[in-house]
């Protein structure tokens, strides 16, 4: 008897059509995804975006060649050469991310000992060209320019739970 | 239609103006221009298609769909079509190049060449074939060529096992779709495509809709198979097979294959209006005063729609329950409705003259 | 022979031997920062402290000799907390500035203080800064770091032999200093940066450039004297970062000289990258091809010995095999390894050697000098002979110019026919030797590249035959200056005219091609009418004149045999990337081979390998010192009695790889400015 129930429930396609009345519903349902390009989600002070190199506020590169961020990178994106500037200090002479190996782990700005690199909350730089991802020190020192504030607000704002 | 306009035009002050006599040249320039009346429209719809496809899609689904590009995004398969259309055409070098190149364009060409018989109201069709059905049938059969084609050509096995995957479908399908036709033609008494609309004229309860139903809702899953829709778009599977017959293609040459396809479904949802929601004809007669191929374009957008939400709710079938729905439901269901609308149209004398 | 329990585990260790060698012996790991084996105690860092039985309070460990019946603990909770807390007193002026600190990643007060330190300090003062010194262009200093451990300072009074560095100041004030903040003038002063056990003494050629966890390590072989000291090369991206010593008891125990950790640098300057075709006087850019044809051209008129080669000092074995065999195979037996022209003997291996070996010099109660410079010549070598004469007494004589070894040496005079007075019996100095019951003596290479080379060499072999010689001792050495000299007389590279001879014939003709692998200390300005084909790896003194140049590799680009002083044989690594088209020598001339139609049997390193294992039988064996068969040699002559005349020129400049080097020729001009200072010149 059930197997006959079932045989004609699949003949009349009653399956089908409460789900397809399902769809209507929501077809007709309000949205939940935001309209992107015109509004943006929140993002935490944690959201691991595009890298930059910040500055002191006295201009000053933080960056200090360490190496820390190019030795615990576990996709060996980045790449700093470095030796004495003319003051005796030490400084990069090249410090490259190659955006295309990045995975966004973060290990870099944790592994950083003066929060020189640190994953910004850009993350709207998708570029026409492969060549463009690989970010130079100028690069990334420039984005460090453009999202200073904001790095610097959610710095401050994470610190208390560090 | 045709006949109508070639003796009406050279009575036109334009015509005069011309001086256009029924010359070979003058038929020859007609026709191409006839042509481009239906397929540049058709060509455009299809853009709209896709694009409607998704925004539905996306519905559903409680998203927002292509909203971008243009207002609402309804230039998003424009900037698709051109973006297309500058990339690189990649021919695989183990690939047979001509064959490789005519697959897409076969496939393309015959979802366009089906258009020539769809009648878009009182005798406004490009070719009013007298055994339309059967054109269509033909048409369609010959749609697995381009498939077939190209799967092979590609040289890819991922290519091969789809077109060959969907060779066995398209067959399989045709087969319950003819036992359809059978039914309507039945009815009818004729296998032109005007006059089983025709035969359908006057209110929304004359329609073949209601007292085909059965045969309707064989039809309508029929057609997602024959057009590898969803739940039957096993050939481009994407977690098993990559993207079937198409992996290979790349450029204009993928772009030939969508826009055929696209193509395709409008024209089962246009045949599935015509053989079962009255054609041109208004659901009452007091709205008769629109256009009838505004009601056909309304009819086939319906189609569409369905067809569209199917692919939103239903997911994707085996490979082995669309063979086995094919051959030991779809058949035996269709068969008994062809033998049993027979007897009954027998039995109440409805067999048309 | 005490007998002590170390962690329940009952263990007996010599007479003498410190609490902390037991620990070591019962393989019981203690932490250190002031204890090196090789430096005097100083008990000074207490990282060391351990728990005995019945004493009131921990023991520094490394002070304590090991007595018998001792008890002692180090895991209990009463040594933990006192490495804790020494610790933690260690990082309380230590300015944790690891991440600029070339020490990083190496750096002994990082790993203890990781294992054994309590990952909190209480100091919450500001620390103390101290101020960087000047100790010269080798070694950087950042003293704030300094943990007062006092290595390096033990290291300069007691290794080096220069009483020049110390500590001022006492307590919170105590600070490392040299003496009036002078240079820290010794040849060995690369190695207080290995021993500083924090950052506090860098390289500063190394400076920022690297990270010891980045860089791949191969063990390789020096070629700036004829020690063949045993060296890590590191490298990055085929790129030398540094060079390090290896520790090999017999050589170089773990210290190398300056000029062979510093002049890497050297291998990136000035180097021949492409071969290169003289025309019309000025070299052109060549390809190999066109230089190979250059060469087939050139040695057209050339027939049998009218070839000759030149083998410089820094010639692998292999590379030397080859050029042998490409020069036999074209008719020549004119191979000359000599440059300097000293009067060897090819023949009779315990005639070049040096038997005693210098491990054996520790042995040795008497040494004399005859000729030789061993702090310029073989930096390991006087390094081993001050070693002698702390630890064992050794007493040093020398035959020749006087200069400072930083030992008591006492002086005879520097007449070459002093050598035939000593043999004589009656001179003080054979009295010395007769008195000692090991005596050695060390003939440079001063000595016998003199016109009366060979009667030298002959007098001092009668002399060693009459003092040095006896049951299971040999003290007849010869001191090398060429790390490719021993391997060349081995493989028979000399000529009977000596290289004043094969000039003079190149320039009268007889010799119409000269091939130079690599030899560059000589005046090349006598082959100026010479076809000369210049395998090398610097645009050096060999260029000057040369017809054709084909770009070879240095010691770290490729992987070779050497041969030190002792007779040694033992092989190096490939480490580094050579530049442009430059290739191994040994391929060259294979490949010259193929060109002027005598191939050479061998297409692979381990063919060649095999070929030289059979022609030079001592190069089967590696790494042990030979026993040469002690017989007759040298030539009966008058010895004149003219002062020797000390060779090598500057430490820091003699080869091709050191010459290039900026931090070698900075060296040298520390130096010099040093002497100017000196007059009050410079304010």
């Amino acid at each position: 008897m059930s197997s006959l129930v079932a045989s004609a429930k699949s003949l009349l396609l009653l399956e089908f059509m409460s789900a397809f009345w399902l769809s209507i519903k929501y077809m007709v349902a309000p949205k939940v995804t935001i309209n992107y390009p015109y509004e943006k989600g929140p993002i935490s002070p944690r959201f691991r975006g595009e890298h930059a190199l910040r500055r002191y506020a006295n201009g000053e590169e933080r960056c200090i060649a360490c190496k820390l961020c190019e030795a615990i990178c576990p996709a060996q994106a980045i790449t700093i050469e470095a030796e004495p500037r003319d003051d005796g200090s030490r400084r990069t002479t090249r410090y490259d991310i190659d955006m295309t190996k990045c995975i966004y782990c973060g290990f870099c700005q944790e592994a950083c000992p003066v929060d020189a690199i640190v994953e910004g909350p850009n993350f709207e730089f998708a570029t026409e060209t492969r060549a463009e991802l690989m970010y130079d020190k100028n690069k990334l020192l420039a984005n460090g320019e453009r999202w200073e504030r904001e790095i610097a607000m959610n710095i401050a704002a994470d610190a208390q739970y560090r | 239609m045709v006949e109508a306009f070639f003796e009406w035009f050279p009575t036109t002050w334009l015509g005069m103006f011309f001086g256009v006599e029924q010359t070979a040249l003058f038929y020859f320039i007609a026709i191409v221009a006839m042509i481009l009346v239906i397929v540049l429209p058709l060509l455009i719809a299809v853009a709209f298609t896709v694009y409607f496809d998704r925004k539905i899609w996306a519905a559903v689904q409680m998203r927002r769909g292509p909203n971008v590009v243009g207002p609402f995004g309804l230039l998003q398969s424009f900037a698709d079509g051109i973006k297309l259309f500058l990339k690189e055409t990649i021919i695989p070098s183990g690939a047979n190049k001509v064959i490789f190149l005519l697959a897409p364009m076969i496939t393309f060409t015959l979802a366009l060449i089906a258009w020539a018989v769809i009648p878009f109201g009182e005798g406004m069709a490009v070719a009013n074939l007298n055994v339309g059905v059967l054109y269509i049938l033909a048409i369609s059969s010959l749609g697995v060529y381009g498939i077939i084609m190209s799967g092979w050509a590609s040289n890819s096995r991922y290519a091969f096992l789809g077109s060959l995957r969907s060779a066995a479908q398209m067959v399989s399908y045709e087969v319950s779709i003819g036992f359809v036709l059978v039914c309507v033609l039945m009815a009818v008494g004729s296998l032109n495509l005007s006059d089983i609309v025709v035969a359908q004229q006057g209110s929304i309860l004359n329609w073949y809709i209601w007292p085909f139903l059965p045969i309707y809702v064989i039809f309508f899953i029929s057609t997602l198979a024959e057009t590898n829709r969803p739940p039957f778009d096993l050939p481009e599977a994407e977690a098993e097979l990559v993207a079937g017959y198409q992996v290979e293609y790349s450029s204009m040459a993928f772009a030939l294959f969508f826009l055929g396809e696209y193509a395709n479904i409008l024209l089962m949802s246009a045949v599935m209006a015509i053989l079962f929601l009255g054609g041109w004809y208004a659901p009452l007669e007091a709205l008769d005063f629109i256009p009838g191929w505004i009601w056909l374009l309304a009819k086939t957008a319906f189609g569409f729609w369905m067809i569209s939400m199917v692919k939103a709710f239903v997911p994707r079938y085996r490979y082995d329950q669309l063979m086995r729905l094919g051959w030991k439901v779809f058949l035996p269901i269709s068969l008994f409705l062809v033998i049993f609308y027979a007897g009954v149209m027998m039995y109440a004398g409805w067999l048309p003259k | 022979m005490p007998t002590l329990t170390i962690n329940g585990t009952e263990v007996t260790v010599d007479a003498g031997k410190s609490v902390l060698q037991a620990c070591e012996q019962a393989g019981v790991d203690v932490p250190r920062f002031c204890y090196h084996e090789r430096l005097s105690i100083a008990g000074n860092c207490r990282m060391c402290l351990v728990e005995m039985e019945r004493s009131p309070k921990p023991i520094a460990s490394c002070a304590m000799p090991a007595g018998d019946g001792m008890v002692i603990h180090t895991d209990t909770e009463l040594v933990k907390k006192s490495r804790e807390g020494v610790m933690e007193f260690m990082l309380l002026n230590h300015p944790l500035d690891c991440p600029i600190c070339d020490q990083g990643g190496e750096c002994e007060l990082q790993d203890q203080s990781v294992a054994f330190g309590s990952g909190d300090g209480r100091f919450s003062e500001n620390k103390r800064a101290v101020e960087d010194k000047n100790m010269g262009p080798l070694v950087a200093t950042t003293m704030t770091r300094c943990i007062h451990c006092m290595r390096c300072i033990r290291f300069s009074d007691e290794i080096a032999g220069v009483e020049i560095m110390g500590a001022i100041g006492r307590g919170d004030h105590t600070e490392v200093v040299t003496y009036l903040d002078g240079l820290l003038d010794t040849e060995l002063s690369g190695n207080v940066i290995d021993l500083c056990p924090v950052g506090a003494l860098t390289s500063k050629p190394y400076a920022f450039t690297a990270r010891s966890w980045e860089l791949k390590r191969h063990p390789s072989i020096d070629v700036m004297d004829a020690v063949g000291s045993n060296i890590e090369v590191d490298t990055r991206d085929g790129a030398v970062m540094r060079v390090l010593p290896r520790l090999h008891e017999d050589i170089n125990e773990e210290w190398i000289s300056d000029k062979t950790r510093f002049a890497y640098d050297g291998l990136k300057k000035r180097r021949l990258d492409r071969p290169y075709v003289r025309k019309a006087g000025k070299f052109e850019e060549a390809t190999w091809g066109e230089a190979f044809a250059a060469i087939k051209t050139g040695l057209k008129g050339a027939k049998g010995n009218e070839i000759a080669a030149l083998v410089g000092d820094t010639a692998d074995m292999e590379s030397m095999f080859a050029l042998k065999g490409l020069m036999n195979s074209l008719g020549s037996q004119r191979i000359e390894a000599r440059q300097d022209g000293a009067a060897l003997d090819a023949k009779i291996r315990a005639s070049y050697l040096m038997n005693t070996g210098i491990k054996g010099i520790e042995d040795a109660d008497y040494l004399l000098l005859i000729g030789c410079n061993p702090r310029s010549e073989a930096v390991m070598v006087n390094a081993r002979i001050r070693k002698g004469t702390v630890k064992n007494g050794l007493k040093v004589g020398r035959i020749g110019a006087v200069a400072d070894l930083t030992y008591t040496v006492e002086d005879f005079g520097d007449d070459a026919s002093l050598v035939k007075a000593a043999k004589g019996g009656r001179h003080e100095i054979s009295k010395a030797l007769k008195a000692a019951s090991k005596p050695m003596i060390i003939v440079g290479q001063a000595a016998l590249a003199r016109e009366d080379g060979a009667a030298i060499l002959k007098m001092a072999h009668d002399l060693a035959d009459k003092y040095c010689i006896s049951e299971g001792w040999n003290g007849f050495n010869i001191l090398h200056t060429a790390a490719s000299r021993v391997g060349a007389l081995d493989l028979g590279l000399t000529t009977e005219e000596g290289i004043k001879g094969l000039l003079k014939s190149a320039k009268t003709g007889d010799v119409k091609a000269m091939f130079l692998l690599g030899a560059d200390e000589f005046d090349s300005s006598t082959l100026a009418d010479t076809f000369t084909v210049y395998m090398g790896t610097h645009g050096d003194e060999g260029v000057k004149h040369a017809d054709v140049i084909l770009p070879g590799v240095t010691y770290t680009e490729k992987a070779g045999t050497y041969i030190n002083t002792e007779g040694r044989v033992q092989q190096a690594e490939k480490a580094s990337v050579a530049p442009g088209d430059a290739r191994e020598d040994w391929t060259i001339l294979r490949a010259l081979s193929d060109i002027v139609g005598e191939t050479l049997p061998y297409n692979t390193l381990s063919e060649l390998r095999i070929a030289l294992n059979e022609a030079v039988p001592e190069t089967a064996t590696l790494d042990t010192l030979p026993e040469a068969d002690w017989s007759d040699f040298g030539t009966d002559g008058d010895i004149a009695k003219t002062p020797i005349v000390p060779i090598g020129g500057n430490f820091y400049q003699t080869n091709p790889i050191a010459r290039a080097s900026d931090v070698m020729a900075e060296c040298v001009s520390v130096r010099e400015g040093a002497t100017e200072e000196a007059t009050g010149t410079n304010g």
